[in-house]
């Protein structure tokens, strides 16, 4: 709570006002903040065309939720300010400030909007600017016009340079904002690309001191959502004391990717592919991802959490329980939320036995050498922190029992890639059974989505191999996705901000969530350091720890991504 | 025999010469245990045709001397690595075992014939290239024209090619399969001119244990004349003897028995190979591999997710000039009867017992047998009209000098048929063939149901079928299977669309796929039936469309006329739209390059 009582001096109510309780002619005149509920307000009709643009070209298909104060809104502009705050930062510069222009460019964003970078060190609007054009880009299929459009983004971007603890800066950042926003009704967007340690300090400061007067605030928080329960409940309680639930926009990227958002199209749009989806068919799911490169000297951050926290808790978790939740009722954010939660909470806790944890070694090829994980500068000599992970989780419900889940994921491995792997289930009494040698289990079908690099689905399916004798082999059912769409996909910056903007939860994480995401993972994460078990070591560049072999061999699994059959 | 083939009867007239003259001989071996034992021997067979089945190592005849053991079998197959290319055909027939060695001769009755140029003598020569025919083997040509060898040798190499991929040696492989090839002049009735052959035949064989294939490329009402002195003058004495037959086989459920009872004369069930060219084929093949050793498809195979299938052959070329033979039998006896359906069968078939061959046949003519005969109400005729494009005229059906001008055959047909059994009631079946249209086509279409209760349906419009699951087979041109999904299409917005999860097979497999010839050739000489058409097949295939022929002929039924070229009769539309289907080769789909 330390972080938290910093905030006595406020009302702790001042972010988090319920308009339902205030009289609706009062609501105009207050200076307070005012939330909307997010109970979707497009069946009012409304004749701005600009909305309707905007929810057309970019509205995700579903209800945009509140961009505008409806009853009020007939005659006044509204406008969206989004507040960049630690906008010095990587992060900002690589992802945010482009997704924005990238948005900006596509028409995604509404007619008037304002972004404002904050951060301590001090720069004038024409750095900012500066600093943000070295790193837009426009899509490599719409070249027009875009240096006129990076013109126009950049008049729209401001810098205000103050204090992450300072509401006397937020309080200049607010009047600033109402320069811009002049007399329209704002919405306000406040994106935290800062460290954990002080999240609650800037929201309480922008809660008291910048929030929306008349539209709605909110908070896009980046990872690391603690480390276990109990910081990621303390952290989660602290937010709740200036924001409600639905003014938090935790981000995980990777459900912004193109085919992570797919995998519900996939599994509920296709008849083909529900039947399947069971235990009955199913024998294991892969759920992988690796990096080819390691810390890189910037391992201060990481060697404090881990690869299990920083990748596996949070990405590769919330794409299994996409993947293996049920039908939800409908498509609305919390639908989905609910299912997804639910299959969480089915999740047995992991076992120290069902994981295997890896640290990569210096390794020198050729004339190259490349260091170990304990040579980065920033990493303690003796860190026991795993750069490479692999479990085997089991979800205790009607669909799923027994069906292993393996994850896997790690730094400075052979190739960069994400991807899930379904591996169904021989086929009962197969009368090709002649053909396959020994493991039948060789030769199943499996579903193959790769959500990076290079987007593609895949379905490996045993086929006749063409000539006068009877030889089977595995042929891929393909689609690659730069050869079916020609159009650049968006980076899942882009499809997170825009979902914020349009009040669109789906792809946010919810508390809840959450809590059953990290209660799966501290007993685990508490026995390895407490046991301090020490990670097996890999040459940098490898394939990993022979230890995941033994672990899918546990299961009677294998690792389907180390077969070449990869298209 | 009755052992193998317990439905049969072959019934052997007395004023007919010994219907076992052109039957099994048996061959005098050491091991006389077998040879004296009629049914032990095609027990033996039977055993044998298991282990000869594609791809395995051995092949029935030749072992005959072999006690059927595995033992045995086992070193036989070892014994016989160095022989068999391990590549294609495996087991090369009639490689030696150890005593003697074993020759085919293959007789291509009716050599002058266009098939015979076109096809035959082509994959014969392809299954020499690619040393799947015994060491040693004969060809011989026999027809009633006056040739000798070397005009019968000129005319075949004519037509030969090789592979594409496997240009080597071409020139070199062609002369030697050449100096195989020899001719025979003799009318197709004449015992005497048969008698001459055999001796001719005997001459090449010189001693080895013989085979013989005949392969009759002639004209249906000669059939029985030829079986019947090929039988009684020119089968083998010591190994066996097969005849290949080629459609029609009959053109009604009457005459249709009347042929195979004249065969049965002259031939065991098993001895007889009815071709139907479209089960060679590499994608029709391969129907049974996609459902049976994928775990994929079998779940969804039935009425529970299938709204429809839809088998498709269309050509875009008429008669020709050559709509003589045409005109008398019509699409419907020409393509539907047997390709299209064959094809259906192995779709719908359950799963069979084993891959054996009268297992497979066991589960098609059982489907068959399960099938509605075809009503009036759910065919659709069609003939095609003349046409001008870009000052082209192209000729109408009855423009052909061959077909009458009152001519009535329909050139197109369109049908829903229906299996009634417990996977299969009330899925549509539609079948659509057609000369002289806009496309030359060979496809197979699995249509799915829409998801129930979809959570995505607002995405898709009015109609729900209109964005179902669709597995398509296109078995010619440009083989290729592929699976249409719902997808989303990148970017910010959440739009839908199909796209396909795509296998084409030229990008895939860089080898030439072989003609369905070689295949079904390679597999008479090894006695592989699986894609031969066996009688009471025959039978349930015929008694599902006879009725339906005989009234379109007896009420004179008027084909709807389609301009040559053109996507056919529109009637095949409402046809569909009766069973809530639509033609899926219509739609404006993604085409794949």
């Amino acid at each position: 709570m330390a972080t938290c009582s910093s905030s006595s001096f406020i009302s702790p109510s001042s972010f988090n006002n319920d308009p339902t309780q205030l009289p609706k002619t009062l609501q105009k005149g207050l200076l307070l903040p005012i939330r909307r509920s997010n109970i979707p307000l497009l069946h009012i009709h409304s004749n701005s065309h600009l909305r309707k643009q905007f929810q057309s070209k970019c509205s995700n298909g579903y209800p945009l939720n509140a961009v505008h104060f409806q009853d009020e809104a007939e005659a006044k502009e509204t406008t969206i300010s989004i507040t960049v705050v630690g906008a010095s930062g990587d992060l900002a510069k690589k992802k945010i400030f482009p997704a924005l222009f990238a948005l900006f460019y596509e028409d995604c964003l509404p007619k008037h909007f304002t972004v404002f970078g904050y951060a301590r060190s001090k720069l004038t609007d024409e750095e900012l600017r500066n600093m943000i054009s070295r790193t837009l880009t426009c899509r490599i299929d719409k070249r027009e016009n875009c240096s006129d459009k990076m013109v126009q983004f950049l008049q729209r971007c401001f810098y205000h340079s103050g204090q992450y603890g300072s509401e006397e800066n937020f309080l200049e950042l607010d009047r600033k904002l109402k320069e811009k926003e002049a007399g329209r009704l704002p919405n306000r967007l406040f994106y935290l690309s800062i460290p954990p340690n002080i999240f609650v300090d800037a929201v309480r400061c922008a809660s008291c001191c910048a929030s929306s007067a008349t539209g709605w605030t909110r908070v896009i928080v980046e990872k690391p959502f603690g480390r276990d329960s109990e910081s990621s409940g303390e952290l989660t309680r602290c937010l709740k004391q200036y924001l409600t639930e639905d003014q938090i926009f935790r981000i995980d990227h990777y459900l912004g990717k193109e085919l992570v958002e797919n995998l519900s199209v996939l599994r509920f749009s296709n008849l083909v592919f529900e039947p399947l989806w069971s235990r009955q068919y199913i024998r294991n799911v892969q759920l992988i991802f690796s990096e080819d490169f390691g810390v890189e000297g910037r391992g201060g951050y990481f060697d404090s959490y881990g690869i299990i926290r920083d990748i596996m808790q949070n990405h590769l978790l919330q794409i299994l329980a996409l993947f293996a939740m049920e039908t939800p009722v409908s498509l609305d954010a919390e639908d989905i939320r609910n299912e997804k939660v639910k299959v969480l909470r089915s999740m047995r806790t992991l076992q120290l036995d069902d994981v295997v944890v890896g640290q990569y070694k210096g390794h020198t090829k050729g004339s190259k050498t490349y260091p170990s994980y304990t040579d980065d500068p920033t990493i303690p000599n003796h860190s026991l922190t795993a750069t490479f992970a692999a479990a085997a989780l089991f979800i205790d419900n009607a669909r799923w029992d027994g069906v292993p889940f393996l994850m896997k994921a790690g730094k400075a491995l052979h190739n960069r890639r994400a991807e899930i792997r379904v591996q169904f289930r021989h086929v009962p009494g197969n009368l090709y059974k002649g053909k396959f040698g020994m493991d039948m289990d060789e030769a199943t079908n499996e579903l193959v989505i790769r959500v990076q690099p290079d987007e593609a689905i895949y379905l490996t399916i045993n086929n006749k191999i063409p000539g006068l004798g009877m030889r089977l082999d595995r042929s891929n059912l393909n689609l690659l996705y730069k050869a079916r769409y020609p159009r650049e996909i968006p980076d899942a910056y882009e499809r997170l901000l825009l979902d914020a903007m349009a009040g669109e939860r789906r792809l946010f994480i919810r508390s809840d969530e959450l809590d059953a995401a990290w209660a799966l993972f501290t007993p685990l994460l508490k026995e390895l350091e407490e046991k301090k078990i020490a990670p097996e070591l890999y040459p940098y560049g490898s394939r990993g720890p022979v230890g995941e072999h033994y672990l899918a061999a546990k299961y009677n699994i294998r690792w389907g991504d180390l077969t070449s059959d990869d298209s | 025999m009755a052992l193998s083939f317990p439905n049969y009867s072959s019934s052997s007239p007395s004023n007919l010469p010994s219907p076992s003259s052109f039957k099994h001989h048996q061959r005098t071996t050491p091991s006389s245990i077998l040879s004296s034992q009629n049914s032990f021997r095609h027990r033996f067979l039977k055993w044998v045709s298991i282990q000869s089945a594609k791809n395995q190592n051995l092949n029935a005849v030749c072992m005959q001397e072999a006690l059927p053991s595995n033992e045995t079998l086992k070193k036989l197959k070892d014994r016989s690595l160095p022989f068999a290319p391990p590549e294609e055909c495996g087991n090369v027939v009639g490689f030696s075992t150890g005593k003697e060695e074993c020759t085919v001769s293959i007789t291509v009755v009716g050599a002058s014939g266009d098939l015979a140029k076109k096809k035959i003598f082509p994959a014969l020569f392809a299954l020499y290239y690619e040393d799947c025919l015994p060491k040693h083997f004969t060809i011989f040509g026999y027809a009633r024209s006056k040739m000798t060898d070397a005009e019968l040798r000129n005319m075949v190499s004519k037509t030969l090619t090789c592979r594409i991929d496997k240009r080597e040696n071409c020139s070199e492989k062609m002369n030697q399969f050449l100096k195989r090839c020899f001719y025979h002049s003799g009318q197709y009735d004449s015992e005497e001119h048969f008698v001459e052959l055999d001796q001719k035949l005997k001459e090449h064989e010189a001693g080895r244990i013989t085979n013989r294939l005949f392969y009759l490329s002639i004209p249906p009402n000669i059939f029985i004349d030829v079986v019947k002195c090929a039988g009684l003058s020119a089968s083998s004495s010591n190994g066996w003897t097969r005849v290949i037959i080629e459609k029609p086989f009959g053109r009604d459920s009457e005459s249709s028995a009347a042929l195979t009872r004249g065969l049965k004369q002259y031939l065991e069930e098993d001895q007889i190979f009815r071709i139907d060219h479209y089960l060679g084929k590499e994608l029709v093949e391969n129907i049974s591999v996609l459902r049976f050793s994928n775990l994929l498809f079998e779940p969804l195979w039935s009425r529970q997710y299938i709204r429809n299938m839809q088998f498709i052959f269309s050509e875009d070329f008429g008669t020709e000039g050559r709509g003589g033979y045409f005109d008398s039998y019509g699409i419907i006896r020409d393509i539907m009867q047997n390709h299209l359906l064959q094809i259906l069968a192995l779709f719908a078939m359950e799963t069979p017992v084993s891959l054996d061959a009268e297992d497979i046949r066991n589960e098609k003519v059982k489907v068959l047998r399960s099938m509605r005969p075809l009503q009036l109400e759910n065919v659709v005729i069609g003939q095609y009209r003349s046409h001008t494009k870009n000052g082209v005229t192209y000729a109408g059906y009855v423009d052909d000098k061959m077909v009458p001008k009152d001519s009535l055959t329909p050139t197109f047909a369109a049908a829903a048929l229906f299996i009634d059994n417990a996977r299969w009631d009330g899925v549509p079946f539609l079948m659509k063939a057609g000369k002289a249209l806009h496309t030359r086509r060979a496809e197979i279409r699995v249509q799915f149901r829409h998801v129930p209760g979809s959570l995505y349906k607002k995405s898709f419009g009015k109609d729900l079928d209109q964005a179902t699951n669709e597995l398509v087979i296109r078995v010619q041109p440009d083989e290729a299977i592929y699976l249409k999904i719902n997808n989303k299409v990148p970017g910010l917005g959440m739009r839908l669309d199909r796209s396909d999860l795509y296998l084409h097979y030229a990008a895939r497999y860089s080898k030439e796929i072989p003609d369905a010839y070689e295949r079904l050739l390679l597999d008479a000489i090894q006695g592989e039936r699986r894609l031969f058409i066996r009688s009471d097949e025959l039978d349930a295939a015929w008694k599902l469309f006879t009725p339906l022929l005989k009234e379109l002929e007896e009420k004179k039924i008027t084909p709807e006329l389609y301009p040559f070229g053109s996507r056919g009769p529109v009637r095949a539309h409402y046809l569909a739209e009766k069973y809530n289907v639509q033609w899926g080769d219509l739609s404006t789909e993604h085409v794949h390059g």
